[in-house]
This record gives C-alpha cells, structure tokens and sequence, in this order.
C-alpha cells in the first residue's frame, strides 16, 4: 500500500471517528440534567415563564432533541459551531480566544516534561540500581502522586506568597501596566508557577517510561556487544539505547499533546490562567451547550489528528511498522 | 558523567533564571497631581478589585450576570439604586412619584447627563431601555412585572412616566437593583441590530455608559479597566484608574489579594481564612448582615403519603435541628442563626415578633412519640408499616450546604430520623429541587431582597420559583395585596401578617443569615459600605488613596515594584495577545532544544 492510499484511509478514519464521538458526546450533554435557561436570572427566584420561553425559542430547545442535533451536524458540516449562550458570540471566537493561552502551558511544560523526563530517565537506568537512580525514582514517585492542584497551592504560598520571587495568580501585572516586549516578558513571568507546575506533573510518566525501557535494554545483547568492544557507556546511551527507547515517550507526548487543550484545567484554576481549562469548568456549571460541544470537538479533532500524524512518525521511526501498513 | 547531566539540568535552568530580572526592573515613579473641582482628599491612583470572573457581555440588563455586575455599576447609572443598607436612593432620576394605586411611576430626570461620547442623556434612553428590556426579556422583565407595562412617556427629555396596568408597589425597590441600567438609546436602536444582542453593536464589545468611570480595555480572563468620567454629574470621581483583575478561584483570589496584587478582594473568601486575613498588616476586614440567607425548605407539594405535609413533622424537624451549631462549625462562625421568616437586613418589612422554633431536641422527641412513629431496636423511628424513617435532604455542592447537611443528618439521627443527602451540582439541583420537586428537604441560599415581594416570588403558589412547592390561600392573598398597595405602612403590615402565617405553618425553616465581608487595604477610603445613603452598591467613585495624603513619598506597601501608576494612555493589546502568547512557546522550546544540542554535543 502506497502512503497517499494509507494516509487517506487513516483520515477517513480520523473522520468517522470525530462524528461519531461528537454525536455521543451531543446526546451525553444535551441529556445531562440541568438546563441552561436557570442561569438567565441568576437565582432562579427571578425568573418568569415569559423569559423561560423566549430563550427557549432563541436557543431552539423547543424542538425536539434528535432534530437538534441533525441541525448541529449539519451546521458542524457548514463549519458552525452556533453561538455561546452565555457569551452571546460565536463559539469559534470564544475557544479561538483561549486556545494559545492553555497550549503556551501545555505545550510548553509538556515539551519540558519529555525532555527532561527522557533524560533523567536515561540517566537513571545508567546508574541502575546505585543511589542517583533511587533518588530520581523516589522524587518522581512523589510528584506523580501529588494531585496537580495542590502541588500548584504549594508553589503559590512557597514562590508566590512567602519567597514573593513570583505572581501569585493571573496572566500580567495590573499594576505597573507593560507594552510591547515587556509585556510578553510579563505574562511569561506569571506563566512560570503554572509552567513549572505542570511541568513536575507531567514528568514521572516520561520518567518511568524511558527508566524501565532503557534498564529492559540493558540486557540486549547489542549493548553487551558495544561494551566489548569498549564503547564509552555514555555514547552508547545517547546513541544506540536512546534510539530504542524514544518511541514510547514521544507516544505519550503525542497522546498528552492531544489532551492538552482541556488538560489542565484545575491548575489553570488555581493560578487564575484564563484558558480552555477554565472556559470548560464555567461552561459545564452554566450548561453553555454550544460552547461545551464546541470544545469537545476541538479536543476530538486535535486527538484524532495527532494520532494520524503519530502513525506517520512512526512510520519514519521504527521501519519495521511501515511495512505492516 | 553525572557532570554532564546536571550540566543539562543546570543549562536549562540558569536559562530560566537569567531572564528573570528582566521581569522585576521597577517602573519609574511617577506623581500624579491633579487639581479637580471636586474635593477629594487625592485624587489619582489605580484601585484594583480582585474580581470573581469573567462578565458575559457588555450588556447589564440582558441575563444574569454577577461579575459584570459591579463592573457595569461603575460604567452606567440605574434610575433608583441601593444603598449598602439596601434603601433606595436617587440615582439619574432626582425624585420620583408614585401614584396612589401604585400604577404610575413619574421620574425626574438629572439635566446634566451625558452619555461618554458626549451625547447628551435624556428620556428616549430610559424609555428604549425599558421597552428594549420588555421586548427581549431582560433579566429583571419578571422582576419589574414588564408584562403589565403599558407604556413609558416622555412627558419632556427630562420627565419619563411609566404606567402599568395593574399595581406593582415592589416596582421601585427592584429598579434600583438588578439588571435595570439604563442604556445608550443612540447606540443601540438601530434597524441593522436584530436585538440588545447583535454582536454587531459596538456598545457591546466597548461599553458607553453614563456612569463615574469610562471603559478602557477588556483583556478576557484577565482585567477589566476603566478610568475617571472627568465629566461624571456628580463630579470626576477620585481615582484615575479602575482594574478589575479577574481569579475565580476564591483561595488564589485570597492568596493574590494578600501578596498585594489588588486592593479589594471581590471575591469571598474561604470563611476558616476570615481571621487570617483580618490579622493582616495594613488590611481591613468589615463584615454586614446581609438580606440573603440559607433556609431548607420542606416538600409541600400534594402527594400521597408525603411525611413533610404534615405540620407536626415539620416543626419536630425544626426543633431537633442546631442552627448554632451550623453557624459555628459549617460558617467558622461567620453567620447568623436566622432570625424570623423574613431577612433582618431588610428592616422595614421585617417582624420580628414572628420567629421560626429554636433548638429543643426534647420537645421534637415529644411530637414526633406523639404522631406514632416508635424507635426500633435500632434507635431508629418506624413508619407505620415498618420501614424506617428516612428523609432525602437534597443540597447543591458547595463547602457551607456540605457541612450544613451533615449536622442536620446528625442532629435528626439523635432523634431517630434517617436523612440521606444527596449533593447535586447546581445545574442538577435546580432540575431536581425546583423542576421535579423529588426531595423531602432542600437546601438552598438566596437574595431575599431588594423587595419583601421577594416571599411572593419564593413562597406563593403564583411565585416564579416556589422550592417547596407551597400553596397556602391566605399567605397567598396577603402577598398579592401587598404588592399592590402604594403605601409602605400598610405593605408592612400585610408582610408581618405573611410572616405570622409563615410561622405558624412552617413551609420553610430559615437556617443561617449570610454576613458579607468588606475586604480592602487601608491605604484608600471611601468606599461604598462605609457611606450608606450617598454612594450605590459597587460604586468606587468616592475611593480616594489615603496614603497619599499622609506621605509625598509614592510607595504604597508591598512589594518594591508597585507604584503610583502613571495615567499613560493603555496601549495593552486585547485582540492581540494570541501573537505574543505564542513566540512564549517558542522561545522557551528553542532554548531548551539549543541547550540540549549543545550539552549533547560536548557528549559525543
């Protein structure tokens, strides 16, 4: 099979896979109890069956569910995603608007994770067994079971509150306005405590991964080889072993990158970082039903993407899968 | 070769830490004197709240919508609006009349008004706003009873009339309140707009309003700011600037707050954190009573073999419950156990002579012997055909209804009552609690304000939102005459009348009044919970920075970086802080891949 042929059976894949999760995910919250009109009036004390009604109508939930939802797949067809009831606008501008600041975290400490993690992992399997890879296995161990948002409290009060070296919480200092290149700096400078937050979240499972791959290959016989013939030990990890244990972790990576837009949703919380994480919280409570499809489409869509472009990676990786295509 | 590896690590984080002094270059101190007709104490300065969330819109009167609340409360100006104490006070309107059937309403309009683009402020905006509210169902429609609205006339552009067809006494109390801001007629009312919310109108995105400060800039998730009205009606308020820094999150809201990043904190905090914050250095903690309070309400609804529709039950409920108890361990003791049916705050309209039972564990053991449900082995009350007594409390998620709900499981248990809770998120509670009515009790907080006709809306058969699903014809026909009746001492009357009615049938059990916290740094005064009956709800007009007065030096407290921030035109990019977010990433990717290249290559 051709890769034109593979790629385009892989993207139609891709595309019975995206519809059939936004029609389960349509029935899922459009059937969860709860309905968005309460939110109209705040306290529901003060809302009257005329405003009931008229946004009944605005919003079309007088019509039946299953037709609701062929005009939503039609319109997904027509590239609408509708309006935000809670917003008002459309529901494209509203993620579009959250999109770089979740993925500026995500991606970011999702790409320091894989790298520092890989490396610590190699390290440690290097020294299996003696005091370093113990020290790294037991650290690791204790940020993996640590729950993300209260690690994130802990560096707040130490960095943020008691050491005052770091913002507590939001995107840029209001205080002392920046412009221009000071206010990038700015916003990177309160994107560090989430950063690093994530960060040390993220990289045990990179960590553990690379470690017990890399210990699996020691025992190949390719390593027993370079060791007789005398290879610094250092070459042959960054060289031979690195090269076999790459795939898994950058897997992971793939796998992370593809929930990395409502990932992080609890310490986006906690350190006030206006993103997707957020939108998705504030949407679920107020039922904003345009706006909760419209993310869980993007997250399905970026998923299935990625897994697409992971299976061509792989192809370019490891040779021996190519040819099972 | 452990060389090397924490060479990596150490690569990448002197990479990090190098930039960081770039972040803490202080700004340059800069004076801001002002010499403004009106007499503040100082005039200049940034007040920054810390803010609950992100606003819906920029439309105040379209749906509920708490944070831009008090946002749009400093950009537009209401009719009528509350003071701290919730007494309605004048606002664009100098004075009003009512009419003796409480069916018109005649106002009186400022003269000297104008809009923020310099238009000038008349009747047609208070009229378009009102029949804008009427036609799109605003959020205070039910409140106003716009369905009865007949019509609004401006008599000249400085007198509007509103004539209903029935009376409606509660009218006044509840423009002054929510969702009732009168709007730029000259820039929504026009024939392209489908409705009040056309993303096409620019008022939307940019707001124009009367009120003391003007809107700047809108960065979503982050800040609101507005500046001064230099030419505000009742004079240029005393600060220049006016941020509202947006963290939901109430305990990273504290934390900020604390570490000096606002001035206000907006946003509650955890009550068990109260006294921490109040022993704070240069902080000040103000609480009040509050028209809003937690009640349970029992089922009322008619079904068969529905225990809470017995009386005898409901007040042997009552008396096994300990709402000192609440207070203290579900409020760290910031609350009040509920004084009467009707909220204290509300002075006017409350009676105290009527008060819902207090604690006697006793006397419920008494009742409930009485009535024939007998303990089992177990301690555990009977129904009569054997199964034990078990009642569903349905609460919504949050820490004060949690633990209320333990204590009342408690407090039941000792008499021999089983009480299953279930938490539902809000969305659920409301489909559950209020829709479906599937509960024996139900807890839930509210606003009881500004109006009593708030009973009305919560306990009356005719109510919008009746939680216990009451119908009683003599509670019924009281609220409904009071509603109609103009004059106050004869409302007041008709509503202790209810509450008398209310206590003896018991439909509802008030549980705990709410305290709100006035939470500031005691560099600025002014603010509008300490000058009742001059200055609106959420209205920072008349802050000014005291220590400015005090010391010329411009170093307000915390950190080194913060000072008196100049009044340089904002040039913060909204729309654009997508193109600075991403070369982040990518900056700190390459230098992270350039670090490991290197420390790679020296490897090899």
């Amino acid at each position: 099979m051709g890769l034109a042929s593979y790629v385009a059976k892989r993207v139609l894949e891709g595309f019975f896979t995206v519809i059939i999760a936004v029609s389960i995910i349509f029935f899922l919250v459009n059937l969860a109890p709860g309905n968005p009109i309460y939110f109209i009036a705040g306290d529901p004390v003060f809302l009257s069956p005329a405003v009931v009604e008229y946004y009944t109508k605005l919003w079309g939930l007088d019509k039946p569910l299953y037709e609701r939802y062929f005009i939503y797949i039609s319109n997904l067809f027509r590239g609408e995603l509708g309006n935000s009831y809670r917003f008002g606008g459309p529901v494209a501008q509203v993620i579009m608007e959250r999109i770089p600041l979740t993925l500026s975290l995500t991606i970011t400490s999702n790409i320091l994770a894989f790298i520092i993690g890989t490396f610590m992992g190699l390290r440690a399997a290097r020294s299996f067994g003696k005091g370093l890879d113990s020290a790294l296995t037991v650290t690791t161990f204790f940020f993996n079971s640590i729950p993300g948002f209260f690690l994130g409290i802990l560096l707040m009060l130490t960095f943020g509150v008691h050491l005052r070296l770091f913002p507590v919480a939001g995107l840029m200092d209001l205080r002392n306005p920046k412009t221009g290149i000071m206010l990038y700096l700015d916003i990177a400078y309160h994107a560090f405590l989430p950063v690093l937050t994530l960060t040390l979240i993220l990289l045990p499972a990179y960590f553990k991964t690379v470690r017990d791959s890399a210990v699996q290959q020691l025992g190949e016989d390719y390593v027993l080889t370079l060791r007789a013939v005398g290879m610094d030990e250092r070459r042959i990890f960054n060289k031979h072993v690195f090269r076999n244990v790459i795939l898994p972790p950058i897997t992971l990576l793939a796998i992370r990158l593809g929930f990395s837009l409502a990932g992080a949703a609890l310490i986006e919380n906690v350190f006030g970082w206006p993103g997707m994480g957020r939108l998705l919280l504030d949407s679920i409570r107020e039922r904003d039903y345009p706006v909760l499809m419209g993310i869980y489409f993007t997250i399905v869509v970026t998923i299935v993407v990625i897994s697409i472009i992971l299976d061509l990676i792989y192809g370019i990786l490891d040779p021996r899968i190519k040819s099972r295509g | 070769m452990v060389k090397t590896f924490t060479l990596r690590i150490a690569v990448l984080v002197t990479v990090m830490l190098i930039t960081l002094p770039l972040f803490v270059v202080p700004y340059e101190v800069s004076a801001q004197t002002s010499t403004g007709s009106i007499t503040c104490p100082y005039k200049g300065g940034t007040l920054i709240i810390i803010h609950m969330g992100d606003p819906k819109s920029f439309n105040p009167d379209a749906k509920a919508d708490d944070p831009l609340y008090a946002i749009a409360s400093n950009i537009f100006n209401k009719l009528v609006t509350l003071d701290v104490d919730y007494n309605v006070i004048p606002d664009l309107a100098e004075s009003w009349e009512v009419s003796p059937d409480a069916k018109a309403f005649t106002f009186h309009l400022r003269k000297n008004v104008k809009w923020h683009d310099g238009t000038p402020f008349t009747c047609k905006d208070v009229k378009y706003t009102f029949e804008a509210m009427q036609k799109y169902k605003g959020v205070a429609y039910s409140n106003l009873k716009l369905d009865m609205l007949e019509g609004i006339t401006c008599r000249d552009d400085y007198t509007a009339e509103f004539r209903f067809s029935d009376s409606n006494a509660p009218f006044l109390g509840f423009l002054a309140w929510y969702g009732t801001f009168v709007l730029p007629e000259h820039l929504y009312n026009k024939t392209e707009y489908t409705d009040w919310m056309d993303p096409n109108i620019p008022a939307l995105s940019k707001p124009v309003g009367t009120g003391p400060f003007k809107f700047v800039e809108y960065v979503k998730g982050s800040h609101v700011t507005l500046e001064a009205n230099k030419d505000y009606f009742a004079g240029a308020p005393c600060i220049g600037k006016l941020v509202f820094k947006i963290i939901p999150d109430a305990v990273a809201a504290m934390q900020s707050f604390l570490a000096g990043e606002g001035d206000v904190l907006g946003v509650t905090p955890p009550l068990s954190e109260i006294p921490r914050i109040n022993s704070t250095e240069g902080v000040l903690v103000l609480a009040r009573p509050m028209p809003s309070r937690y009640f349970m309400a029992y089922n009322m609804a008619q079904e068969k073999g529905r225990i809470t529709l017995n009386k005898d039950v409901r007040f042997a409920i009552a008396y096994a419950i300990n709402r000192t108890e609440i207070v203290e361990k579900a409020f760290s003791g910031y609350g009040f156990v509920a004084k009467g049916m009707y909220v204290p705050a509300i002075a006017w309209a409350y009676n105290p002579n009527t008060q819902p039972p207090s604690y006697n564990p006793a006397k419920a053991e008494e009742i409930l012997d009485r009535l024939g449900y007998t303990k089992g082995p177990d301690g555990m009350r009977r129904l009569p055909d054997g199964r034990v007594l078990e009642l569903k409390l349905v609460i919504w998620q949050g820490a004060q209804t949690e633990a209320m709900a333990q204590i009342i499981k408690e407090n039941l248990r000792k008499i021999g009552i089983e009480v299953k809770i279930e938490v539902l998120e809000l969305g659920a509670f409301q489909e559950k609690a209020y829709k479906d009515k599937d509960f024996d009790m139900s807890i839930t907080n509210g606003f009881w304000g500004p109006d009593p006709h708030n009973m009305h809306m919560r306990f009356s058969s005719k109510g919008s939102h009746n939680l216990p699903g009451y119908v009683n014809p003599v509670t019924d026909d009281l609220l409904e005459r009071a509603a109609k009746e103009p004059d106050l001492e004869k409302r007041k009357q008709l509503y202790w009348q209810a509450q008398e009615e209310f206590a003896k049938e018991l439909p509802y059990f008030p549980l705990v009044d709410v305290v709100g916290f006035y939470i500031s740094r005691t560099d600025w005064k002014g603010f509008y919970w300490e000058l009742p009956g001059k200055v609106g709800i959420n209205v920072y007009a008349q802050v000014w920075w005291a220590k400015g007065v005090t010391t010329t030096s411009l170093q307000p407290t915390q950190t080194t970086q913060t000072t008196q921030p100049t009044q340089t035109a904002t040039t913060t990019p909204g729309g654009g802080l997508e193109q600075w977010l991403l070369p982040v990433v990518v900056v700190i990717v390459v230098l992270v891949l350039v670090a490991l290249v290197l420390t790679r290559r020296r490897g090899t």
